[in-house]
């Protein structure tokens, strides 16, 4: 009887680690270190009015997405195949966050970030996008790759890449400087109809189109026109040797 | 415009250019001359032996040397193959100078020989070594030179010394991309900076090129950054 039970029991566990074990291969072949892929994942406490995050990227992304003002953290999550980069992401003690990749490899970076976060990202072959941010902010893909800001409401900002374009769709603040330059891309800016900025932009062997904002001229020849919008409070740089530049109202 | 076609113009662009040449020969002319150094030479040697020959005294020729010459020459052209002014009513340079009447002294004369030896051995040696006769654009950038640009060069070129020597250690790829954008700057660089060359005022230009210095150096900062 004893061992009729003992069996019992013996049947029953070796049912449930089965049911266990196709449960962790399940998940196992739907994760993506099943597909060749590895994940990096890391949050840092921030303090919400303050704060700064440096990305240094070999080759690959940088999504970074403001989420909210107050959110007290920045997460960071990668995602690398090819090769084998490393990540190393590391704050000072006085809050600055500094992520850097190593190795050869493709690393795609999803960040989230308060509003508040002064940014300064370098890809070397990659998309880099800004949303919703209200801090200044420096991005750069070193060869390929565009730049796109969007939703920003910021003081500062410098796009450049030397053969992606650079998206600017944003506010210029009075005081503030944005400076856009890709040397075979285009730039696009989406301004607002009340902007009130003045404008350099210089074009070598591309368009200047102006987008129809109201301008009073100091400077124009065919590559470069130097104006001011309403009384010029914003400083708006555009540099391109080969690309377009364009200005859009934004409806 | 090549350095023959500037020489066989010169003489008319020092003496009547408004007369012989047309506004875009005269620009084209000028701007040649100020990148290459051996036609400015050229015009420099044709200048002062203008000044000189015209500090010489003249000597005219009385009536009667010109009738003698003016009837050789009627002698060596038949009458039927003469122009007439009906035959050629406009102005060409053979008519016209054969419309006027020159005196030439001595030194005048020994003033035109100089000049044509010049153009002489100037052609000679032009047309034994062509290569030189090409326009060089590393030349020319020596002919103007924008403020700190020695300074910012030699940074350049240190800085990219540094990283070639290491570029051997590094993804092919990344190297071939590399190499590929700074080959994109310095080509840029140097056509603009020709176009500086043929005209050194244009403030844009100027620009430009200082732009240029500045996107090739933040392309090594890049590589620096990433620690290559």
């Amino acid at each position: 009887m004893v061992a009729l039970m003992l069996a019992e029991s013996a049947l029953e566990i070796i049912e449930r680690l089965s049911t266990a074990a196709l449960v962790v291969l399940f998940l196992t072949a739907i994760s993506p270190v099943a597909a060749g892929q590895q994940q990096f994942s890391k949050t840092f406490p921030v303090s919400s009015d303050q704060n700064a995050l440096e990305v240094i990227n070999q080759q690959g992304s940088i999504k970074v997405t403001a989420a909210a003002a107050n959110s007290g953290k920045v997460v960071i999550n990668a995602r690398h195949s090819d090769g084998n980069p490393r990540v190393d992401a590391t704050q000072t003690p006085d809050g600055k966050i500094k992520v850097e990749v190593s190795g050869r490899g493709l690393t795609d970076f999803e960040i989230s970030v308060p509003t508040s976060t002064q940014l300064d990202l370098l890809t070397y072959k990659g998309m880099i996008s800004v949303a919703n941010l209200n801090a200044p902010v420096r991005a750069r893909t070193t060869t390929e790759g565009d730049i796109k800001f969007a939703n920003l409401h910021s003081q500062r900002v410098e796009g450049h890449s030397t053969s992606g374009n650079v998206f600017f769709d944003g506010e210029v603040l009075p005081g503030g400087e944005y400076k856009f330059k890709s040397f075979s891309g285009k730039l696009d800016l989406v301004l607002s109809t009340d902007a009130d900025f003045r404008l350099s932009a210089t074009s070598s062997g591309g368009v200047i189109d102006l987008g129809g904002f109201p301008l009073k001229f100091d400077r124009q020849t065919n590559q470069l026109i130097e104006a001011a919008c309403r009384t010029g409070k914003a400083k708006v740089s555009l540099w391109t040797q080969e690309g377009n530049i364009h200005l859009h109202r934004k409806p | 415009m090549e350095c023959r076609a500037v020489i066989s113009l010169l003489s008319d662009y020092l003496d009547d250019q408004e007369v012989w040449l047309s506004e875009s020969d005269v620009r084209d002319i000028t701007t040649h001359l100020g990148k290459c150094s051996k036609c400015w030479n050229v015009k420099q040697e044709l200048d002062e032996i203008r000044v000189a020959a015209r500090e010489l005294p003249l000597h005219t020729p009385s009536r009667a040397v010109w009738t003698r010459i003016s009837n050789i020459v009627e002698v060596e052209v038949p009458t039927s193959k003469r122009p007439t002014r009906v035959e050629a009513p406009d102005l060409n340079r053979w008519a016209w100078i054969k419309s006027h009447k020159f005196t030439f002294n001595l030194p005048q004369l020994a003033g035109a020989a100089a000049v044509a030896l010049a153009l002489l051995v100037f052609g000679v040696i032009n047309h034994s070594n062509p290569a030189e006769n090409r326009f060089d654009p590393a030349g020319a950038t020596t002919a103007f030179v924008l403020p700190d640009e020695d300074q910012i060069k030699a940074e350049l070129t240190r800085r990219l010394d540094a990283i070639n020597a290491r570029k051997s250690k590094w993804d092919p790829q990344m190297r071939e991309e590399f190499e590929r954008h700074l080959k994109m700057i310095e080509d840029s660089l140097q056509h603009s900076r020709v176009l500086l060359d043929s005209n050194p005022a244009d403030k844009v230009q100027q620009e430009m090129v200082l732009s240029l210095y500045q996107e090739k150096r933040q392309l090594l900062d890049d590589v620096e950054r990433l620690k290559w």
